[in-house]
């Protein structure tokens, strides 16, 4: 928020500098003017208050009035104290600026955190790769756990390659500290971690810490690229595999299958289900601000699925049709929970009120040993901007006092509406999550 | 709810003006085709404007009988009906103004028959025999009378029939035999009500009981009918203007409504405490602000995307006055204020979030677009999962709703109650390969069964959803409930 650090310096700086005034000045004036001038401020204050009535005048009045203080602030340093007396009172009496408003919502307080939207400002020492990744991240062009994770990943082969180790040290101290993190923290400015990249993260620093010292800097790159290549074969393309396996055997002739918004296993396991010849309706359900349900009824449909596509309001007209429930996800809690994008717990819901069996197809990387009951404690919130439809009345909202937009982008869906999470693992219920987590993520606990 | 067009468009506001101007016949034609091209949508402009036309329609109808002007109002409400059968409460005010109608004229008939019973009295002293049968219609009802005035109503309505047929009286011309129908209602009316109970039950009435008279070929009761009607007409004028009083009765309802129900509000919300409610509706939006004068709360609102949200960012950012609704377009444009303005803090966000937010919800208050018989309602899609997070949370759902939308109707089959807005919301045609490929749906109401709401606020207070039907039984009347759909009466 620009506006944010704008005017938040002025009240301090009036106190700062009305105060010392207003001592050395007052005794130029006399009591009775003085007294006079209050009056007719009150007054003034009076007939504002009774017009406005509770409404504490928005926007741009106090701006007006913020400006004010500061230039006559200016002007008294420069051009002595002959209008010193009529200005002070002013000054004195003037309603303080009221303090610049908080648009984030109270609930998500804690979660609030400023997007960085342009590369503009980067430090010099960011990979490009990584500013255009940071960018791509922002506009949402790669979205969604899984791509992120790849994406990320692919961004840290490119700065394990390009790293020349510097003297008198060696890519084990060196790289973590200095390029690593600084990229992360980079990256993070544009969007919070998922989980999966928070998982891939401790695991590649695991893997620096192991290479030896005795490895030449080629042989350390060229094994650190490796074993990237390696995890994502194994804990991304050859889980999404085995997910797309076991998922497609779950798809009988005649299903129907909902889903909701877009996850890329989802997708694959559909086409692939299809691909084998199986005859199955699917029903598209999607919400704003990102529409990623749409794409996903358009590549589904493109491959000659029959597709129905409705946004959320239309969910409980059409869960009733449904056999099937496959949800994506972003990540699974310890508790079982699973934290998806906003408006699966919905979808979960009405499917568990209907008796439709939910299936969350969920890779184990991303699994966290982190807990929660509800989507307030851990999420991510999007810009609220990205509400504000081009052209809508929500353009001028910031202008609106005490009017809030709220934009999380996931939700947490209780466990008890998850039948089956389907891992590369196995299928398992998501009481399992916890243990799994354990046995796939955390290898040096065993 | 399609949001209304803006602009030149006819709206409620050009019709209640064009109403006076126009005759009746084009004046209901002109209704029926804002209502199928929806420029009049919503429960509210609805209700005002088949309100208002009913209003016209009794004005102007010259009508000699009460069962003529009850079957002219079910014509124009069967159309009506027809014209957008999902506009509940339009047949919600036919059905009121004709159970008011019934109410007025059988009113106006115990009064007629106690006149005529005391004019019969004093004019043909000889037949005291009479007595007792005309005292029954004006005293305290005896068990069978109800019967009696049911077998007259049927009877009267064939009549009328023929009454068209033949050109239909002119009022001033059914005047003058103002006393020989008297006259001749007298021995008719006057039989003993064994004998009229005798004929009632007997399968071919003997010639023996036609009266001297014998205007009528076939029975008596038939001729009794006619005489009623008769006097009726002399009354017609009073009970016109009795029922135009009623129309706008229902008219003044309407309009106070959404008062009465915020006049509730304190009682429901309180300090911080946190709401949600969905779309943009006037109902929920005066509550909150009556409430809003007292106390601080935020308020968490649901777009509605993607058939109303476009009305709710406009009230919350206040471009407009809440819905473009046109009922204070007839008065002096008045911007009611936003809840923003009024301290309240407001959270916008997608119907997506309701599950997430929900557990920091105390109270859910929902608008509705209609609610029917056995507690359930109509109201914006996204209502249900509303209302269903709302249950899984144990948050207290609130309805607010004036009694006007409460309609005596209980589909069996919810889905024929829902209405499927323009796809083209949320696939657009720029999006050309995803509309070829693609099948959309678009609802634009949910329908909420009663086991998820826990409170209605009506304009006459808080009734607990399974107490709906005793409303219903209050404001309409039984005969009137299916006059639409003459197979299931």
């Amino acid at each position: 928020m620009p506006s944010n650090d704008l005017p938040a310096p002025a009240p301090a700086a009036q106190a700062e500098s009305s105060t010392p005034i207003q001592q050395s000045e007052a005794p130029k004036l006399t009591g009775a003017e003085l007294k006079k001038q209050k009056q007719a401020e009150k007054a003034a204050r009076r007939a504002q208050a009774i017009q406005g009535k509770h409404v504490i005048p928005a926007g741009p009045p106090p701006a007006v009035q913020k400006g004010e203080p500061k230039q006559q602030k200016r002007r008294g340093s420069t051009a002595g104290s002959r209008d010193l007396p009529i200005r002070q009172p002013e000054s004195n009496a003037a309603p303080k600026p009221p303090p610049v408003e908080d648009k984030t919502v109270e609930f998500f307080r804690h979660l609030s955190k400023p997007h960085r939207k342009t590369i503009a400002g980067t430090p010099k020492d960011i990979h490009p790769a990584a500013q255009i990744l940071g960018m791509q991240f922002s506009t949402y062009v790669i979205c969604g756990s899984t791509a992120r994770l790849l994406a990320t990943l692919e961004v840290f082969k490119e700065l394990v390659q390009s790293y020349v180790v510097p003297p008198r040290t060696t890519l084990k101290l060196h790289f973590t500290t200095h390029v690593l993190n600084p990229h992360i923290g980079y990256l993070i400015s544009f969007r919070p971690l998922s989980i999966s990249m928070g998982n891939a993260i401790s695991w590649f620093k695991r893997e620096i810490s192991k290479v030896s010292i005795d490895l030449s800097d080629a042989e350390a790159k060229k094994m650190l690229c490796d074993a990237i290549d390696v995890y994502i074969r194994e804990r991304v393309t050859f889980a999404d595999q085995a997910i797309a396996a076991s998922t497609t055997e779950k798809i009988r002739d005649g299903d129907v299958i909902l889903t909701y918004a877009k996850s890329s296993i989802v997708q694959r396991s559909l086409l692939q289900a299809h691909e084998e010849g199986k005859k199955f309706r699917v029903i598209a359900v999607d919400s704003r601000p990102l529409h990623e349900g749409k794409n996903l009824a358009e590549t589904l449909a493109n491959a000659g699925i029959e597709v129905k596509y409705c946004l959320i309001n239309g969910l409980s007209h059409n869960i009733q049709d449904a056999t099937k429930v496959l949800l994506g996800a972003h990540a699974m809690m310890s508790n079982g929970r699973l934290l998806s994008r906003i408006g699966t717990a919905l979808v979960a819901m009405e499917a568990n009120d209907a008796e439709k069996p939910v299936i969350v197809l969920c890779e184990t990387v991303k699994f966290t040993e982190r807990v929660a009951l509800d989507s307030i404690v851990l999420n991510e919130i999007a810009p609220a901007d990205e509400l504000v439809i081009p052209g809508g009345a929500l353009e001028g909202w910031r202008d609106v006092k005490k009017l809030q937009l709220c934009n999380p982008m996931y939700d947490v869906t209780p466990a008890e509406y998850i039948q089956m999470i389907v891992t590369e693992s196995g299928c398992v219920p998501p009481t399992s999550v916890p243990v799994l987590h354990r046995l796939v993520n955390e290898p040096e606990i065993q | 709810m399609p949001s209304s067009q803006a602009g030149y468009a006819p709206n409620l506001g050009f019709y209640l003006k064009s109403l006076k101007a126009q005759p009746v016949e084009s004046s209901i034609e002109n209704l029926i085709s804002l209502l199928k091209r929806r420029q009049i949508t919503n429960s509210r402009p609805c209700a005002v404007a088949t309100a208002h036309l009913l209003l016209q329609v009794v004005a102007k109808f010259r009508w000699t009988n009460v069962n003529k002007l009850i079957e002219r109002i079910q014509d124009v409400g069967r159309r009506l009906i027809e014209a957008q059968p999902r506009e509940m409460v339009v047949g919600n005010i036919v059905r009121r103004v004709l159970g008011m109608v019934r109410d007025e004229a059988k009113e106006d008939r115990n009064d007629d028959a106690s006149d005529s019973a005391s004019n019969s009295q004093m004019g043909s002293p000889h037949q005291e025999h009479s007595d007792q049968g005309t005292s029954h219609l004006g005293g305290p009802p005896p068990s069978f009378s109800p019967l009696r005035f049911s077998t007259t109503e049927d009877s009267d309505s064939t009549e009328a029939n023929g009454d068209d047929v033949f050109g239909g009286k002119p009022q001033t011309a059914s005047r003058p035999p103002l006393i020989t129908s008297h006259t001749s209602y007298a021995p008719a009316g006057g039989l003993p009500p064994q004998k009229s109970m005798f004929q009632l039950l007997s399968a071919n009435p003997s010639p023996a009981s036609t009266p001297s008279g014998a205007q009528s070929p076939h029975n008596t009761s038939s001729l009794n009918a006619t005489s009623l009607s008769h006097r009726i007409t002399t009354s017609s004028k009073d009970l016109k203007a009795e029922v135009i009083e009623g129309i706008e009765e229902i008219v003044d309802e309407l309009d106070q409504a959404d008062d009465r129900i915020a006049a509730q509000s304190l009682e429901y919300i309180h300090s911080n405490e946190v709401i949600l409610t969905h779309s943009s509706s006037k109902s929920v939006q005066k509550f909150l602000l009556e409430a809003a004068k007292k106390r601080k709360f935020t308020v968490i609102i649901a777009e509605s995307y993607p058939n109303d949200h476009e009305a709710t960012h406009k009230s919350v950012t206040r471009s407009i006055s809440t819905d473009a609704e046109g009922a204070d377009e007839l008065s002096t444009p008045k911007f009611s204020k936003s809840l923003s303005d009024a301290g309240i803090t407001v959270i916008l966000m997608t119907d997506a979030t309701i599950f997430a937010i929900m557990s920091r919800v105390n109270k859910v208050i929902l608008a509705t677009h209609a609610v029917i018989a056995n507690g359930g309602l109509i109201a914006a899609a996204g209502a249900r999962i509303i209302a269903k997070a709302a249950r899984v949370h144990r948050t207290p759902v609130i309805v607010v709703s004036g009694v006007y939308k409460l309609s005596p109707q209980y589909p069996f089959e919810f889905e024929s109650l829902i209405e499927y807005g323009d796809p083209g919301n949320i696939v657009r045609y720029q999006d050309g390969a995803l509309v070829e490929n693609l099948e959309v749906d678009n609802p634009v109401y949910d329908y909420v069964p009663p086991d998820l709401v826990d409170l209605y606020i009506t304009n006459i207070g808080a009734h607990a959803p399974s107490y709906l039907y005793r409303i219903v039984a209050d404001h309409y009347k039984a005969e009137d409930i299916n006059f639409d759909k003459p197979e299931l009466q």
